[in-house]
């Protein structure tokens, strides 16, 4: 037995974002260029989230990506001062929301950037931040308007 | 139809125990074997292994064959591990019941373990973060305490729930838990101490929250024709109830009214012919001190948004109303995901046999059991009967 080697983890939280990883890969491609979007059923015409390859209402499986809002308002939120996970414990406090999109019926949870929890209440406005990682990843999250 | 009974109990200590998940359910099968004299291991048909994390927190797969060896079974009809995050303990014994009553299994061990302190707390809360959708949800630093965090909000927001009513919570079940050798914060709390604890995931500090727990618990389950071969006191299980409803956190279909409970509580009432007013006890699954308000407004002990009341009022301590997580619940006991459910059960059980100290004794014929798991997107509901 050597010595411990230094361990290369195969998963991190972030989606593997490659066509050759998932099916959905269109949806990291739109959000590099600024555009939050899902699918919506061609089928029954029922949008869902997360995006889907096969639509949980009506079984079809040929979907159009369309653009969800880029503002939004706090429907709920808290902020993560201890207990974070791997690969975040150095962003703490960071604040982590329930955000309801503005004129679409979808909530989506993301992290606040720029924002104390302090300064913040339910109802506040926000809007998408592309956060993109080392390696070329990118994730989506909101700022305050 | 057969009639399935709890016949034997068994616990570990639980805490930040310096053992590992084998030694844990070694302990927990020592304690039920020692109250169960009467049984000849080879009868044990069946095994259950509830169990939440193992493969992550252990770095173990497949764990049933190794829990059946630690505790010198031969499983020959079911054996088999039941993971369903922090509703794995329960699903075991739901299970259990399952095989039992369909004639499958005769005598079932049942186990729920997990070991969770590891030197790496990162680490822990990662596997933790991964009970939610990693990819949508975890991947935003979402994990239990910022999520039941969320839930918390969104409840004093619409019905006005206070921070001193949360922490009423964590100071009655620190009272239970002051009784309890099994437990891992076997010590008394003041409502001023809970609300000046380390901030967590606000309005949620650290004494409104479970901790993170190694420990392990065991059951022996049969059918009531077997049952009074081990025990004067066979506990009856006469309802279950188990319901489930979304994933991701936005797709839930509240946040602050649990349909999956209602559901499950009305499926295992009907099922028992009893109402939650029939009940003499209860555990419900106060993994956060937000939790076991809503349990109390969503099993229909009080109106919806008058959580916070029932409990300042003292209705669910010994005397009131309905005695609540009499062992000190998952805030005293602190929370090894899978041994949860089954140490629920054994506290009713123990309670029904008149095991426990005097100070938590309460006794009765009746006792409910709620285990739930995720972002509260499942809930496991048990009614138990006392025989004899």
């Amino acid at each position: 037995m050597g010595e411990p080697q230094e361990t290369h983890f195969a998963f991190d939280f972030v989606p593997l974002q490659s066509p050759d990883q998932t099916r959905i890969f269109p949806f990291y491609e739109n959000l590099k260029k600024g555009r939050l979007t899902t699918t919506r059923c061609k089928g029954c015409g029922a949008t869902h989230w997360q995006p889907r390859v096969v639509c949980p209402d009506c079984n079809g499986d040929e979907m159009d990506w369309v653009d969800l809002p880029a503002n939004g308002k706090l429907f709920a939120f808290t902020a993560v001062y201890a207990g974070a996970p791997l690969g975040m414990e150095r962003d703490v406090p960071f604040v982590v929301a329930v955000v309801e999109l503005d004129g679409a019926p979808m909530k989506v949870v993301a992290r606040i950037d720029d924002a104390k929890y302090e300064d913040l209440k339910i109802g506040d406005p926000v809007r998408l931040k592309v956060h993109e990682l080392a390696d070329g990843r990118v994730w989506f999250r909101f700022v305050p308007t | 139809m057969r009639k399935v009974a709890i016949v034997g109990t068994g616990l570990t200590k639980w805490g930040v125990r310096g053992a590992t998940y084998k030694e844990l359910v070694q302990e927990a099968g020592k304690d039920l074997f020692d109250d169960v004299p009467n049984l000849d291991k080879p009868e044990v048909d069946s095994l259950f292994v509830g169990s939440a994390l193992v493969d992550r927190l252990a770095f173990q797969a497949y764990p049933a064959p190794i829990v059946a060896e630690q505790l010198g079974l031969k499983p020959s009809r079911m054996a088999m591990r039941t993971e369903m995050a922090c509703v794995s303990g329960q699903s075991a014994i739901r299970v259990a019941y399952a095989s039992i009553v369909s004639g499958l299994s005769d005598v079932a061990v049942v186990v729920g373990a997990e070991k969770m302190n590891l030197p790496s707390m990162a680490e822990v809360q990662s596997s933790m973060a991964c009970v939610l959708d990693r990819e949508w949800d975890g991947v935003n630093g979402l994990n239990a305490p910022p999520y039941f965090a969320l839930v918390a909000q969104r409840h004093m927001h619409e019905y006005g729930t206070t921070e001193e009513q949360m922490a009423e919570v964590s100071v009655k079940n620190h009272d239970h838990a002051a009784t309890n050798p099994y437990a891992h914060f076997p010590k008394r709390v003041t409502k001023e101490k809970v609300l000046g604890s380390t901030r967590i995931a606000p309005p949620l500090k650290l004494l409104d929250c479970s901790g993170i727990t190694d420990g392990a618990a065991a059951v022996l389950m049969t059918h009531g024709d077997a049952a009074k071969r081990f025990t004067d006191t066979p506990v009856f299980i006469e309802g279950l109830g188990q319901a489930q409803s979304g994933s991701l956190v936005v797709n839930l279909e509240s946040l602050t009214t649990w349909l999956p409970l209602k559901r499950a509580a009305a499926d295992a009432f009907k099922m028992a012919g009893v109402t939650v007013h029939d009940m003499d006890l209860a555990e419900t699954h106060d993994c956060f001190t937000i939790s076991e308000i809503m349990e109390y407004e969503d099993l229909g002990l009080c109106g919806k948004g008058e959580g916070g009341t029932y409990v300042t009022e003292g209705q669910s301590r010994i005397g009131g109303e309905l005695p609540t997580n009499l062992r000190g619940g998952l805030l005293g006991c602190g929370h090894p995901l899978g041994a949860t459910g089954v140490a629920q059960a054994i506290e009713v059980t123990r309670q029904f046999r008149a095991q426990v100290p005097q100070e938590r004794y309460v006794g009765g014929d009746w006792g409910l059991c709620h285990n739930l798991s995720g972002n509260a997107n499942n809930h496991a509901v048990m009614v138990l009967h006392r025989g004899g």
